[in-house]
């Protein structure tokens, strides 16, 4: 008969809340008791150097297109070495999601995501970060990796003498 | 001083004290309920007001008077105004006929523990509480609102609907108790509580009552998954709180009158008197909050079959059955 | 007329259609690198291939050089062909430099979407990549040879359909390399044009060099403001400023290409010292202010003192108004030219020709013998030297006549032309489609009128983009020229409207009010200045000069450039609906505010 069941069903689910109404509560008091985050975790977004301590972004806008809630824009500029920077690149953490996505997009590994996830302020304005808030010294979560020396295209090193270059070839010679 | 004088200043001063006594309970009742989800949901629930959050109450009744009294420019304002009020006051009138402890003899004269005992005290309640229906049906309709019309539409068809059964399960207590009177049918439980008797009676009463008070599985005029906020979607600020506070209270005396028609009111013994009582409606109060931590929505059809279908019945069937028995018994 | 099928649908294409613009025409497209619309095939990239299965030819073939013939089975998704260009993609990206994050054509470039499109993703050879050295090719191009995939693009446009000579193809096999013999400015006047045409970052606009990316670009169909040919174009802004031009496609006009002077003409709109809030006496003043005290000023004139005064940057819209504005004024004298030679030379050409005697460049480019009549074609209307040096590739001659038509036009684009004293000595009677390219700004009326005598086609050139508009208007409605106007010594006040008046010809009489949005000595010398949107900053219609009305659309609004708001270093961080220096408005617009008050 249904009404049994229906019965047994209430009971079964009144003891199971019964039961968990004496089980230790999960709650984490935060802030007096904090997480660590795994190093993988996904919050504020820093900008990175390359190894040579040369600002890894070169402002190549892809970013700011990965971004689902368009919150990163920027101006990219050309230094006198040849060097595409940004001129200036802002990140609008009211906006931001943390997805995560702009660190995926990213082709120099500039911008990465580090675990800090504390960014409260009393001012909206003060989540504007522009890009002096966001270069750090150092290259983040990788070491080696600096976009110029496999660009191919002679700006950190002389044309040809990069990672996976041949020496410039000589157009006049006339060796077959 | 004549004695009427000591009548009004007892009444006043018992008044006064079942207000406070309610409203701080009512009060509590909200904080209790969220620290007791909290551990159902394996959380801790509002910790941070006060030691264990104790002020938490007063946290929120701060908050709730200062926020925006909002009123939707469409609707009635009136009776946008009068709603919460006829939503609260029924509640907490009928705690007046409710005897919450054994009468006491202060200086010769004998006190009843109840603001009023009246003759036919049953039939006040249920007279207060179809005029609850009001609060419902009016703060729907004035805030000229889909989901709040929707709300109210569901409510007063709930709430006449399981007003029959509840009405319908008392008939066999007045029969034990020949009597409406409240204290009597307490007095008439000193031997033995009348759930033993009436269990069937009781438990289409503990049903009814919860549909009475809107509570989870009969949440239904407030839905808030499928109607925001039901009835009250349009309400702010402290008319809301109303509405809200009306509820708890409704819980405290629903329980408060369950406890004096099936548990035997305020009879127990070695604790005081009120202590029992109120442990009794607290019990009822707990069971209403351990149940909304378990149960899901009842849809509106298995609403009404369920009122309609199996406990008008059951209820009058219960009724049948008592009448013979007591014929029997002579 | 050969039917074959492509893919499932039949497609039946006219005699000498190659396989490639067959499925093209039912939208069935093919990576290709080498081909292109205006310089056909070269079958040098390898990578439009597709399998016939089935009919006079079978296997494998490069669809760009395969004339559609009858019977033909073609599969563009059989995997054998698939396999074939993502290998040949492959091959290409062997020697292709990792820099996409730093090339402008990222985003844009077709390298990049037939690389994924053909679904080459991962490098799997190892060994090293080919280097070239870069050359300097003057401030307007970048030069990157590294990312060059060998597709010719650049040397046929170059030199075949431009003339070019100053640039081409040097070395061997893997060595061959796109440049000039040594570093300098590239001397073709559509250099530019390689910018469009490699379809990798080989070339790309210095001008605009790291400004933005393509899918940030605002852009829309505009015209090119430059000439009266209305060539059409692709402005291209970001951040409220114009970052560069493109040209943008139409077969009637200019086909795939632009001069270098659309392309890379001063960024005007985006001057510092651009004039942007209405000035009243030099200090500057609300919208409302500045034109009350137009027409407070205005009223202080007798009737039929007053010269309104236009030229041909302004578009149709606002010129359309100026007879109602001239009446309004109480019978001002209306000017549209300055100079009366050039003012009769105008409305002469304007109102004797008629739709089908107009010559559009397609016209020029199909002509069989074109006649240049004392005119310099670089100066006046370049694209039209690019349209004859096809029409002589085709075999027509060209005939140069007169003092005023140098040869050094013809030698710009290679092109082998008659030098002739007078018009008589061309033998135009003989020719089936002859065109007479002449210039309202050298010949009189008189010189026009006799010109277009003959039986031709004829393509006037104007001193404006809306040269033609305000010619006709001019005709239809009761105009003089300034200079006459000023003669006559009846006028004791100016209003210009988008205009530049040589202070010679102004002399005494004041300004009261200039329209514009450049800055000039109009401008400077006004009592009341009132800003106007640029043509890339509203929507508007120039006539070009064979009378085709092109609409251009608003690429930005206008404002002052981001770049030059900056504050420390970044953007302002204020929230508002104005946008600083976003005062101009259309000049119709307020040339009506100006006629509500009067
Ligand atoms: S984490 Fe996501 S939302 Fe935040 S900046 Fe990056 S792409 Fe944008
Ligand atoms: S994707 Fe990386 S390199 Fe490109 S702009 Fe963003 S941070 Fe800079
Ligand atoms: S030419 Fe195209 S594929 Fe090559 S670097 Fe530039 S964007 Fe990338
Ligand atoms: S430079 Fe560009 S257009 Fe010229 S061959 Fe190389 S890829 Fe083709």
């Amino acid at each position: 008969m249904t009404i049994f069941t229906d019965i047994k069903a209430i009971l079964l689910g009144l003891w199971t809340t019964w039961k968990h109404m004496l089980r230790r509560p999960v709650t984490i008091q935060y802030p007096e008791e904090k997480r660590q985050p795994s190093p993988r975790y996904r919050a504020r977004i820093v900008l990175t150097r390359d190894p040579d301590g040369g600002e890894r972004c070169v402002a190549c806008y892809l970013c700011s297109a990965a971004c689902p809630v368009d919150c990163i824009s920027m101006q990219s500029g050309e230094r006198e070495n040849g060097r595409r920077f940004a001129v200036w690149f802002r990140i609008n953490f009211s906006r931001c999601i943390f997805c995560g996505l702009c660190a995926e997009a990213c082709p120099t590994l500039a911008i990465q995501m580090t675990p800090d996830y504390e960014i409260c302020k009393r001012d909206i304005m003060d989540l504007l970060y522009e890009k002096e808030d966001l270069l750090i010294d150092g290259c983040g979560k990788d070491e080696s990796y600096n976009f110029y020396q496999h660009a191919g295209i002679g700006v950190a090193q002389r044309r040809g003498e990069g990672a996976e270059e041949k020496a410039p070839v000589d157009v006049r010679g006339l060796v077959p | 001083m004549t004695p009427d004088l000591i009548l009004i200043a007892v009444t006043a001063a018992k008044i006064a004290i079942v207000l406070f006594a309610i409203l701080t309970l009512a009060a509590y009742l909200v904080f209790a309920e969220r620290r007791v989800l909290g551990w159902i949901q394996d959380r801790k629930g509002p910790n941070r007001v006060g030691p264990f959050g104790l002020l938490q109450p007063l946290a929120d009744l701060i908050k709730l008077l200062t926020k925006e009294d909002f009123r939707p420019p469409a609707g009635d304002k009136w009776l946008f105004y009068l709603a919460p009020a006829m939503a609260a006051i029924p509640a907490i009138m009928t705690f007046a006929i409710i005897p919450f402890g054994a009468p006491v003899t202060l200086f010769g004269t004998e006190i009843a523990m109840q603001v009023i005992d009246l003759n036919v005290g049953l039939l006040l309640f249920m007279a207060l509480s179809s005029i609850a229906v009001y609060g419902v049906a009016l703060g729907g309709w004035a805030s000229n609102s889909k989901y709040a019309l929707l709300g109210s539409i569901r409510g007063l068809a709930q709430l006449i609907s399981y007003e029959l059964s509840m009405g319908l399960s008392l008939v066999p207590i007045i029969m034990l108790a020949r009597s409406l009177k409240l204290s009597e049918i307490v007095n008439a439980q000193s031997g033995c509580w009348f759930i033993v008797y009436q269990p069937l009676a009781f438990l289409i009463f503990l049903i009814s009552i919860l549909a009475e008070c809107k509570r989870i599985p009969f949440d239904l005029p407030e839905a808030e998954g499928e109607l925001v906020a039901g009835f009250h979607t349009e309400y702010s600020g402290m008319r809301f709180g109303l509405f809200f506070v009306g509820e708890y209270i409704n819980i405290i005396v629903l329980g408060g009158l369950a406890t004096t028609f099936f548990l035997g009111g305020w009879h127990g013994p070695v604790l005081p008197p009120v202590v029992w009582f109120t442990m009794k409606t607290l019990s009822f109060a707990f069971f209403f909050i351990w149940l909304r931590g378990t149960a899901p929505r009842l849809r509106y059809d298995q609403l009404m079959q369920l009122g309609w279908k199996v406990l008008t019945p059951l209820a009058l069937v219960n009724i049948l059955v008592t009448a013979w028995w007591l014929v029997l018994k002579g | 007329m050969p039917k074959l099928i492509i893919d499932d649908i039949t497609v039946e294409v006219a005699e000498g259609v190659t396989v490639l613009e067959a499925a093209q025409s039912v939208d069935i497209p093919i990576p290709h690198f080498c081909w292109h619309p205006a310089l056909g095939k070269a079958g040098a990239c390898r990578v439009c291939a597709v399998k016939l299965l089935d009919g006079p030819i079978k296997g494998i073939q490069m669809s760009c050089m395969l004339p559609a013939q009858d019977g033909m089975v073609v599969s563009t998704v059989d995997p054998e062909a698939v396999a074939m260009r993502q290998q040949v993609i492959e091959w290409l990206m062997i020697n292709h430099p990792h820099d996409c994050p730093v090339c402008d054509e990222g985003g844009q470039c077709q390298l990049q979407d037939y690389t994924i499109a053909c679904g080459h993703g991962l490098r799997r050879y190892d060994g090293k990549k080919r280097t070239h050295l870069n050359q300097d090719l003057g401030p307007n191009i970048e030069h990157e040879m590294n990312r060059c995939i060998q597709c010719y693009r650049c040397a046929r446009f170059y030199q075949e359909f431009a003339g070019g000579t100053d640039f081409g193809v040097m070395g061997s096999a893997s060595r061959v390399y796109f440049g000039r013999f040594e570093d300098g400015e590239l001397q073709s006047p559509f250099s530019g044009n390689l910018v469009d045409i490699c379809p990798t970052g080989v070339f790309t606009d210095k001008t605009a060099r790291f400004r933005a990316r393509y899918w940030d670009f605002d852009m829309a169909p505009s015209i090119c403001p430059e000439c009266s040919l209305g060539c059409n174009t692709t402005p291209v802004a970001r951040y409220r400023e114009l970052l560069k031009i493109s040209a943008r496609h139409n077969d009637a006009v200019n086909g795939w290409f632009i001069c270098d002077r659309g392309r890379f003409a001063d960024k005007k709109v985006n001057s510092f010292d651009r004039p942007r809030v209405p000035l009243v006496n030099g200090s500057s003043s609300g919208w409302g202010d500045a034109v009350d005290a137009v027409a407070k000023k205005a009223a202080e004139f007798a009737p039929g003192s007053i010269a309104v005064v236009a030229s041909s940057r302004l578009a149709n819209e606002g010129a359309a108004l100026l007879p109602d504005l001239a009446r309004a004024l109480s019978g001002a004298k209306l000017c549209f030219f300055s100079n009366e030679v050039i003012c009769r030379a105008s409305i002469t050409a304007a109102s004797q020709i008629t739709p089908h005697m107009a010559a559009s460049l397609d016209d020029v480019a199909s002509a069989d013998c074109i006649v240049i009549y004392e005119c310099d074609l670089r100066q006046e209307a370049p694209m039209m030297l690019l349209a004859v040096r096809q029409a002589w590739r085709k075999g027509a001659p060209v005939f140069l006549v007169g003092k005023g038509a140098p040869l050094e036009q013809a030698a710009a684009v290679s092109v082998e032309a008659v030098d002739l004293d007078i018009i008589v000595e061309a033998p135009i009677g003989i020719f089936d489609r002859p065109v007479i390219i002449f210039s309202t700004m050298r010949s009189s009326a008189a010189e026009i009128k006799n010109l277009m005598a003959a039986e031709a086609k004829f393509a006037p050139l104007f001193d404006g983009p809306n040269g033609m508009g305000m010619a006709k208007l001019a005709a239809a409605n009761s105009t003089i020229s300034l200079e006459s106007a000023v003669k006559s010594g009846l006028i004791k006040g100016i209003i210009t409207i988008e205009c530049v008046i040589a202070d010679e010809l102004r002399g005494e009489i004041p300004i009261i009010a200039a329209l514009d949005w450049q800055m000039n000595s109009s401008v400077k010398n006004a009592g009341v200045f009132l800003p106007t949107t640029a043509w890339v900053e509203m929507n508007g219609t120039f006539v070009n000069n064979e009378g085709r009305a092109q609409q251009f659309k608003k690429v930005m609004a206008p404002g002052i450039p981001v770049s030059a708001t900056l504050e420390s270093g970044h953007p302002p961080r204020i929230h508002s609906l104005d946008v600083p220096g976003g005062e101009p408005k259309p000049a119709w617009e307020v040339i009506t505010e100006i006629m509500k008050r009067l």
